[in-house]
């Protein structure tokens, strides 16, 4: 099995504070990973590593086996918030999507935008925090990236947009051959969706691997009283 | 992504059209008026009258002709403000870019077309004026004979276009390094107008060495100066200047013919002559002589593709430092 992202005591620092140390995790194809951790665990760090929007200090990385960033049409991203074109119809922004990408999938887009029922002379200014998600990860798929990356798609989503932009990933999933690593301050997101976890707590992986293992490993039966464990222990050591 | 850039700048380009119409029609207008004024009353005037009617044509178009030389001299000001300036930091501040920057396309890529078809527009939006201006001006600046004045130099031919390559450039890349756009627009409009007054005050002039020459104070050349000057120890004039050149020197200490200062009793000579031609006459029949320095008239076009040429140099500077940048932004 091939791994699509893969690093090795990566590290990043911003002057003397480091935002992430000594990180190697192995996350193979196929999987929905979930990256989860505590505000300032350094969760948007290493998303911003792996899409090369930001450079390391220390280690290496690779994602779909190459440098970060050098496969532009293979990776797409979704950065914290979904930042749109305010003053861009929906349309304009499949259009932008089919104008930026070779191999856009108009189709994927067309179906996507009437199953989740978005007005596409609507501006995205006027789309409510989970429609304006669901548009940047319409964009993302249509790309028919190999890799998506989500960072914290949900966290300004009150439950019930969070429930229903995580069932429309798990769908989409299910629908289009894709990896998707996507970063929660919640495992209750994660939970619904992942099937690979990585714990990092203060710039440092906690816990990695696929969550049955993980479970069968520690003989638990609750992945949350896992997880709370090592945040516990965290704590604890520091 | 030339769509998308178009898709993003169509407003504006809208509005400068709309803008560039309506001042294409009000050149139009000008010009024509201009041209018949200077055929009725100038062409073949009596020669008793001629200085009348020159100033009297100087002063009827005086104010409409410096009015639109400031407008042209602000339009890259403007390129500069609401073009240049948000077209990076606004992408910044709204986040806009790490959606853009996540789509096939580089970001160097990305912003050589933002860059290229922004400068491209503002470069020919301010030409066409420039040409639409020089043309409707032209008359009144032959008649005025004062090219190389700050405001007439920066609003004609070729160094406007210089500007707004420069101004539009100098936009992005504040924008790019501050990453806020109404600040970078502000800072924008700070340094254009330092860089521009600079270069109208103190730099032009250095282009190239200025010519001295020694003028003999005869007729013609009383003819162009602005005035004479006593003091206790030596006489000087004000403000010589050679018609189509740009003055160097405001104001010239005379001497005599052997040399030495020409003094108050040199000049006493001469007065009490009955009026001021009499007293003219007599000061030329003393072949005074002083030095006068000067860039002449037909070093123009030179000034002009200089001052060009150090407005491209910039801009590409700027534009080198903005792919540079761009490359290693954090995003």
């Amino acid at each position: 099995m091939t791994s699509v992202i893969h690093a090795e005591g990566l590290g990043k620092r911003y002057g003397r504070h480091p935002a992430l140390e000594d990180c190697s995790i192995d996350i193979p194809a196929g999987r929905v990973a979930g990256l989860v951790g505590p505000n300032g665990a350094g969760k948007s760090t290493l998303l911003g590593l792996t899409c090369g929007l930001i450079a390391p200090t220390s280690g290496s990385i690779e994602v779909l086996g190459k440098r970060p960033g050098s496969q532009l049409p293979r990776v797409g991203f979704v950065a914290q918030d979904a930042p749109v074109y305010r003053t861009l119809s929906v349309a304009d922004h499949l259009r932008l999507g089919a104008r930026l990408n070779r191999s856009w999938d108009a189709q994927l887009a067309q179906n996507r935008i009437r199953k989740l029922g978005l007005d596409p002379d609507q501006k995205a200014g006027r789309l409510s925090g989970g429609q304006r998600a669901q548009l940047a990860l319409t964009i993302a798929a249509a790309k028919r990236a190999e890799l998506i990356i989500l960072d914290e798609p949900v966290a300004a989503l009150d439950p019930l947009a969070r429930h229903t932009f995580l069932l429309d990933l798990s769908e989409l999933v299910a629908e289009v051959d894709v990896s998707v690593v996507l970063s929660s301050h919640l495992l209750g997101d994660l939970e619904q969706v992942c099937d690979h976890l990585i714990v990092l707590v203060d710039g440092r992986v906690r816990l990695a691997g696929d969550v049955d293992d993980l479970l069968a490993a520690h003989h638990e039966t609750s992945l949350e009283k896992l997880v709370l464990d090592y945040l516990m222990r965290a704590e604890v050591r520091s | 992504m030339i769509w998308l850039t178009w898709r993003q700048f169509r407003g504006s380009a809208l509005t400068a059209l709309i803008g560039l119409t309506v001042l294409a029609i009000y050149f139009v207008v000008l010009g024509l008026s201009i041209r018949s004024s200077y055929q009725n009353d100038l062409v073949g005037c009596q020669p008793a009258v001629c200085d009348q009617a020159r100033r009297l044509f100087l002063n009827t178009y005086a104010e409409q002709v410096g009015l639109s030389g400031a407008l042209l001299i602000a339009v890259p000001a403007l390129a500069g403000v609401f073009w240049g300036a948000p077209l990076i930091a606004r992408e910044l501040e709204e986040n806009t870019h790490r959606l853009v920057w996540n789509q096939s396309v580089t970001r160097t890529h990305w912003l050589a077309v933002k860059l290229g078809l922004v400068t491209l527009f503002a470069v020919v939006v301010t030409g066409l004026f420039s040409v639409l201006l020089t043309w409707s001006a032209s008359r009144f600046d032959q008649v005025n004979g004062d090219r190389f004045g700050a405001l007439l130099f920066a609003s004609r031919n070729v160094a406007p276009l210089g500007y707004a390559l420069f101004a539009v450039l100098l936009g992005a890349v504040v924008g790019l390094l501050l990453r806020r756009t109404v600040l970078a627009m502000a800072v924008t409009l700070a340094v254009f107008a330092v860089v521009q007054v600079l270069m109208g005050t103190v730099i032009r002039s250095h282009f190239m060495p200025p010519v001295t020459a020694t003028v003999i104070l005869d007729q013609e050349a009383m003819r162009n100066i602005q005035g004479m000057g006593m003091n206790d120890v030596r006489g000087r004039i004000f403000g010589y200047t050679i018609p189509g050149s740009w003055s160097m020197s405001e104001e010239n200490d005379l001497y005599k013919p052997d040399g030495s200062p020409f003094t108050v009793a040199d000049a006493k000579t001469c007065m009490g002559e009955d009026d001021m031609r009499a007293e003219q006459d007599c000061q030329a029949k003393k072949k005074l002589y002083f030095t006068h320095s000067y860039h002449p008239a037909d070093r123009y076009w030179s000034f002009q593709w200089i001052e060009l040429g150090i407005f491209v140099g910039l801009s590409l500077l700027l534009a080198a430092l903005a792919f540079r940048r761009i490359r290693q932004s954090a995003g």
